[in-house]
């Protein structure tokens, strides 16, 4: 395999990786904190709409992103509220969502074309020279490299500050971390916030940086593959990670075959991410320990 | 019932500065005066009036349901008050959340924890302080307290580690670490042995003589509340009925004040405590014909096969830890065989295993001499045995179903009609008989289980289980937050299935309990079956040796 | 304008202190908040249609006319509503059982995939051939929703994830199916061009579902009765049988479940696959009553609307029947708007929003009844452990 070859395996992976890993990086914080998130594929598509109705209205793709983030993080801040201060469940809210989002953004796009708008590469000096790794990870479109800062901040904020140790134990005994003065479901609510944030980005990012357009139901349910990433990663940061990158690399596939001018059964390499995701769950799932509290919502309770 | 409230509240200690007013003296620690709380129809605090001096271990003592614990989360502000005032150093205060609690001064330490398993020592620690310790202070703080209190603990940790008692230490040293006036213990040495009860009073002493804070001990045990203690004061039924020193009172009088009437029966001795009287009391030790006559004895004696017979039975977690190690123990026909022990040696686990729901890697179940598959629910329920379990609601019963169907639920077969439809005429007439029988107070048989009190919820699971005729009855702290009336009700129902014949295993962490019925006594540790002996020979020492992990 | 809102915010308030509140006026304030709630859902609804420069009132009246304007607008709904509700039933069981089946989609495909292989290859008398074909769609279903049990007994993976991602797995599956003339596509005709169109070949005449009574314009096919039959079925089972029991248990307690015999895993299992052979049904009703051959998008989202009512009516199989109904004329309704310029797409947001507005007056009142009911339930508890 030549240089070029491994450039386009490794771009077609980053590609498809980041929109993965940012709303995964959401989520891993959301299910530490106890709550099974389900509408990232509503808050993934709400960024990538939105995301590119900024550009339109901005004038430069550069301003869609901060109004994708928006948009993620209103879907979020209805879910939260209906799951984790009106004790709805949080599958019907979440699913109920992914449903109108779905609709939303179609009925948008349907109504009123959006034009295209693609936030240009940028080159890393230095790094961007190195073979093979330089142009696929160290020149994209600037918003990918966000990711090496949010992903470790993100770690940090979970296992390192005050917040994150009372969101996990939010997600682990919630029960004892209310004894303890912890607001429970307020922490599940930002943790959700934070993950509408993100998966918006990741949305965004999607549809501004690696597509340039918005098209109807453009997530085609990666945001469930996003879940499966971070049960497959057993809830922790370098597992997610991996689940990102293997389930982007099946996606990537699809680019990327073709690039290299071998082609697969086209259906065969769609369904692959998702049979990805599914074999990942059977045959590499570790000894993980999820979160104690997940998918249980609380409410200052019986004794 | 009339409330007799101590005349000087404030100042009245032991000591000779009784009578001590506000404005020369010092104020008390905490005060709560005329404190009320309702819920619903239903009043948990009447007009509590409570006071606690600086330097003073104080007792709440009261049985189960009488408001002590309610009281004292009021304290706390995780319930809000419905009328009445808090003082602390004779300032009035309002408490809103733990978290104000422990700014102003009050700390408790939950009966159920207050820990987070997967989270180390030291994080649990840095909760609590809402951010305002890092990492190595808390660490730090840990190492302090340790010293300081002899409360050692490894602030690495993991919770989910450490055994009870250890865990309970640790919640001790959080409460401690806030630095609190007022340190408050929701019933600590019900998950402790003999001697680390002993070490905690130790510690408690220890915090109130050299930091001058006070203490609140609550407690339904009397022996603990005698040895411990500077003041008493007994609530009933949410009311304060007497509050005096310690070194004024006895057993009999407190046991009087708490239950409202003498304490004559066996059962309710061993209920509050009163182990002397358990253990002189002769009515128990009487087994019924058909139970062995001396431990070890072969069934030869009566030539007939124990009821049930556990044989090197080893049981293990889902992550692989050890929770049965070759459990070996035989209980014959009409017998009632007490396992006594301290939390967290495996007593749970004989519930599952018995109701088929432990993972057994080694070992058989003989019943009435057949072997049955322990891992068989279905087996073990046609072949005759009865649980109730320690945690009636993870799998006693099911709360969305009515009184009825959980009454029926172990046989839906025998409610069946045509195959196809269940016979709800037939399942509402065995409600009605069951309900009458043992006399279980509920609105209808329909009403959802979740609406019962938790002692009607615990007779219901009796009544099911003993109308099915079992052969053996394994009973996992049956009393365990049971009032002293519950606690009489179903030390009848096991004694009265004994004398009929079915084998009964009774585990519990209470010795007062056994000792109060049981007929030979096995004592469980760290899985297995160390020591056994029958009731008219006990030697409480060497129980409480045995329960600790020595040989005796 | 903030009278009426103080008016309301009165009229919703809880009742002062501890005091219970009557029947009367718990079931008031609930209608009062579907109410409110609905009129927010058509108020944002509206914003949504001006946004594109449609009319609010063309856009209800075509809704209208389109579902139940005419005697064959009704007609059309009943048949748009039977494969939600056959759908819906199945979600209901899953969810009895304490279940979430979100693999309904994936697994009406695979039936109706399925059946048309049947429907296609099997030679015989038309009824039977036809029964044979529904069949089909039962086991393709029941076989897919298969897969998420096994996967949940042998590997532990939780069913919401693994159905979902196999209805993906399902579609693509589908795609190439009608792409490949080996399998489903149907074949060329002779003369034609290599590669046809990506659908099946329709199902003989004979293979189809009779439309009995046929009114002038107001034709329902068989499939209404049946899936009304399945219905009372599973309402009477699910309420007097041993199974509705044990289901109701392994739904509330899995634990306690197993403790009184019920084999939790069997059931659980056999809940799952029910519903998957219900979604199959579903796809074979769908094939054999109106649509006739397969294609990419058959499923028309008929699997998603599905869960959403059950999701909606949450526990009274009878209720599926009216909330079906309604999903299906939301479907015929929607299908009018293309001649008032508004995308289709409104009718499923309408969907959604309405959905959402029928999930928050309960969840709302719930949580303030349940703050008052708490604390007598509470006091019960903490006598039996203070």
């Amino acid at each position: 395999m030549s240089v070029v070859d491994l450039t386009i395996i490794l771009t077609g992976i980053a590609k498809t990786t980041a929109p993965l890993l940012f709303a995964a990086t959401g989520e891993y914080v959301a299910e530490r904190a106890g709550t099974l998130n389900i509408s990232i594929e509503a808050m993934m598509l709400a960024g990538a709409y939105f995301g590119m109705l900024g550009a339109e209205v901005g004038g430069s793709a550069a301003i869609g992103l901060p109004l994708g983030i928006f948009a993620g993080f209103v879907v979020a801040f209805v879910h939260a509220n209906f799951s984790h201060r009106l004790a709805a469940n949080t599958f019907v809210v979440g699913l109920t969502l992914d449903a109108l989002l779905l609709g939303l953004t179609d009925y948008f796009v349907t109504a009123h074309q959006l034009a295209p708008h693609q936030i240009a590469q940028t080159r890393v000096p230095l790094l961007g020279a190195i073979p093979a790794v330089g142009p696929s990870i160290f020149d994209q479109a600037w918003p990918f490299y966000l990711l090496f800062a949010i992903v470790p901040l993100a770690w940090w904020l979970l296992e390192r500050s005050q917040w994150g140790l009372e969101v996990r134990a939010s997600g682990e005994n919630p029960a004892a971390a209310d004894a303890t003065g912890v607001q429970v479901n307020k922490r599940r609510r930002q943790a959700l916030y934070l993950c509408g944030a993100l998966s918006g980005l990741g949305g965004a990012f999607l549809s501004l940086c690696e597509v340039g357009q918005f098209t109807e139901d453009m997530t085609a349910g990666i945001g469930f593959v996003v879940i499966a990433a971070v049960i497959f990663g057993g809830w922790t940061m370098r597992g997610t990670i991996l689940g990102c990158l293997l389930f982007g690399a099946a996606q990537a596939m699809g680019l990327v075959l073709p690039a290299l001018g071998r082609s697969l059964n086209g259906e065969l390499l769609l369904a692959l991410p998702y049979l990805a995701a599914l074999g990942a769950m059977i045959f590499l799932a570790k000894s993980y320990r999820a979160p104690r509290a997940l998918a249980q919502p609380f409410t200052r309770g019986v004794a | 019932m009339a409330i007799r409230i101590e005349p000087s509240v404030d100042g009245a200690t032991g000591g000779p500065a009784a009578g001590a007013t506000r404005s020369g003296g010092h104020a008390p620690a905490v005060e709560l005066r005329g404190v009320t709380k309702r819920f619903g129809s239903v009043v948990a605090c009447r007009n509590v009036s409570l006071s606690v001096e600086r330097g003073e271990i104080h007792g709440l003592l009261g049985e189960n349901g009488a408001g002590k614990s309610t009281l004292m989360k009021v304290l706390i502000g995780l319930i809000p008050a419905d009328g009445g005032e808090v003082r602390l150093a004779g300032r009035p205060i309002v408490v809103k959340d733990p978290v104000h609690a422990a700014a102003l001064g009050l700390a408790m330490a939950q009966q159920h924890f207050s820990l987070i398993e997967r989270l180390k020592v030291w994080e649990n620690v840095a909760l609590a302080h809402r951010g305002k310790l890092s990492r190595r202070q808390a660490v730090r703080v840990v190492g302090e307290i340790g010293r300081r209190y002899g409360l050692e603990a490894d602030p690495e940790a993991r919770v989910e580690d450490l055994t009870v008692g250890q865990r309970q230490r640790v919640e001790v040293i959080k409460c401690l670490s806030l630095d609190p006036d007022v340190l408050i213990l929701d019933e600590p040495t019900s998950v402790l042995s003999a001697s680390e009860s002993r070490e905690l009073f130790g510690v408690l002493r220890e915090v109130v003589l050299r930091d001058q804070r006070a203490v609140i001990l609550i407690s339904h045990k009397l022996d603990e509340i005698l040895q411990a203690t500077d003041r008493v004061t007994i609530m009933r039924d949410g009311s304060v009925v007497e509050s005096m020193a310690t070194s004024e009172a006895d057993a009999h009088r407190l046991a009087r004040a708490m239950v409202g009437r003498d304490v004559l029966l066996q059962a309710e001795m061993a209920a509050v405590g009163l182990r002397d009287e358990v253990l002189a009391a002769e009515e128990s030790a009487d087994p019924s014909p058909g139970a062995p006559a001396s431990p070890g004895t072969a069934r030869v004696a009566t030539g007939r096969a124990p009821a049930l017979r556990i044989v090197d039975v080893e049981v293990r977690a889902p992550d692989g830890r050890m929770l049965l190690d070759g459990l070996s123990l035989e209980v014959g026909h009409g017998e009632i065989v007490g396992v006594a022990g301290v939390e967290g040696n495996g007593q749970a686990a004989i519930g599952d295993l018995l109701s088929g729901l432990a993972r057994v890697t080694r070992g058989r179940i003989e019943v009435d001499g057949e072997a049955i598959g322990a891992t068989s629910p279905r087996a073990l329920l046609a072949a005759g045995v009865g649980v109730i379990p320690e945690d009636r609601h993870r799998s006693g019963c099911v709360l969305q179903l009515s009184v009825a169907e959980n009454l029926v639920v172990s046989d839906l077969g025998a409610f069946t009609s045509s195959k196809i439809f269940l016979d709800r005429k037939a399942i509402l007439r065995r409600a009605v008989e069951l309900i009458e029988a043992f006399d279980i107070s509920t609105p209808s048989p329909t009403t959802p289980m979740s609406a019962l009190s938790g002692g009607n919820q615990q007779r219901v699971v009796v009544a099911r289980e003993l109308a099915r005729g079992p052969t053996c009855l394994v009973a996992v702290q049956p009393t365990r937050g049971l009032d002293v009336g519950a606690v009489e009700y179903m030390s009848e129902q096991l004694r009265k299935a004994a004398a009929a014949g079915v084998g009964i295993l009774l585990v519990s962490t209470e010795l007062d309990e056994i000792l109060a019925i049981a007929h030979r006594i096995v004592v469980l540790y760290r899985g297995s079956i160390v020591g056994e002996m029958r009731r008219d020979e006990v030697n409480v020492e060497r129980l409480g040796l045995l329960m600790g992990g020595r040989q005796a | 304008m903030s009278a009426v809102v103080t008016r309301l915010r009165g009229l919703l308030a809880a009742p002062p202190g501890e005091v219970e509140q009557s029947r009367a006026a718990a079931v008031g304030q609930l209608v009062l908040l579907y109410v409110l709630a609905i009129i927010v859902a058509l108020l944002v609804t509206g914003a949504l249609v001006e946004i594109v420069g449609g009319s609010l009132a063309s856009v209800f009246s075509a809704i209208y006319t389109g579902s139940i304007g005419t005697f064959g607008a009704v007609g059309q709904t009943l048949d748009s509503a039977v494969p939600v509700l056959i759908v819906a039933l199945g979600s209901l069981i899953t969810v009895r059982a304490g279940m979430f089946n979100i693999g309904q989609t994936g697994q009406l495909l695979m039936g109706a995939s399925v059946a048309t292989l049947v429907a296609l290859h099997l030679h015989g008398p038309g009824p039977l051939v036809l029964l044979a074909t529904l069949a089909a769609s039962v086991a393709g279903g029941a076989i897919w929703a298969g897969i998420g049990a096994l996967l949940r007994l042998w590997r532990n993976i939780d069913v919401v994830i693994s159905t979902l991602l196999l209805n993906y797995v399902a579609i693509q599956a589908l795609g190439y199916a009608v792409s490949t003339q080996s399998i489903l596509q149907e074949p060329t005709p002779p003369g034609g061009q290599a590669g046809g169109l990506p659908q099946s070949a329709l199902i003989p005449a004979s293979v189809r579902l009779p439309h009995p009574g046929q009114y002038p314009n107001f034709g329902v096919g068989l499939g209404l009765p049946i899936a009304v039959a399945l219905v009372a079925l599973f309402a009477v089972l699910l309420s007097r049988s041993p199974w509705g029991l044990r289901l109701r248990m392994v739904g509330a307690n899995p634990v306690a479940s197993r403790r009184f015999g019920v084999r939790v895993g069997l059931i659980a299992a056999g809940a799952l696959i029910l519903s998957g052979a219900l979604a199959g049904f579903a796809g074979g009703v769908l094939l054999t009553g109106s649509v006739y051959r397969i294609q990419p998008g058959f499923d028309n989202n008929f699997g998603n609307d599905g869960l959403l009512c059950a999701l909606v009516v949450r526990d009274q199989p009878w209720a599926l029947l009216p909330v079906s109904f309604f999903f299906g004329m939301i479907r015929t309704g929607g299908s009018f708007l293309l001649s008032t310029g508004v995308p289709f797409y409104l009718a499923q947001v309408l969907e959604g929003l309405l959905v959402l507005a029928a999930v928050f007056p309960p969840v709302y009142l719930e949580r303030r009844e349940w703050a008052r009911r708490l604390r007598a339930a509470r006091a019960l508890v903490l006598k039996a452990a203070a």
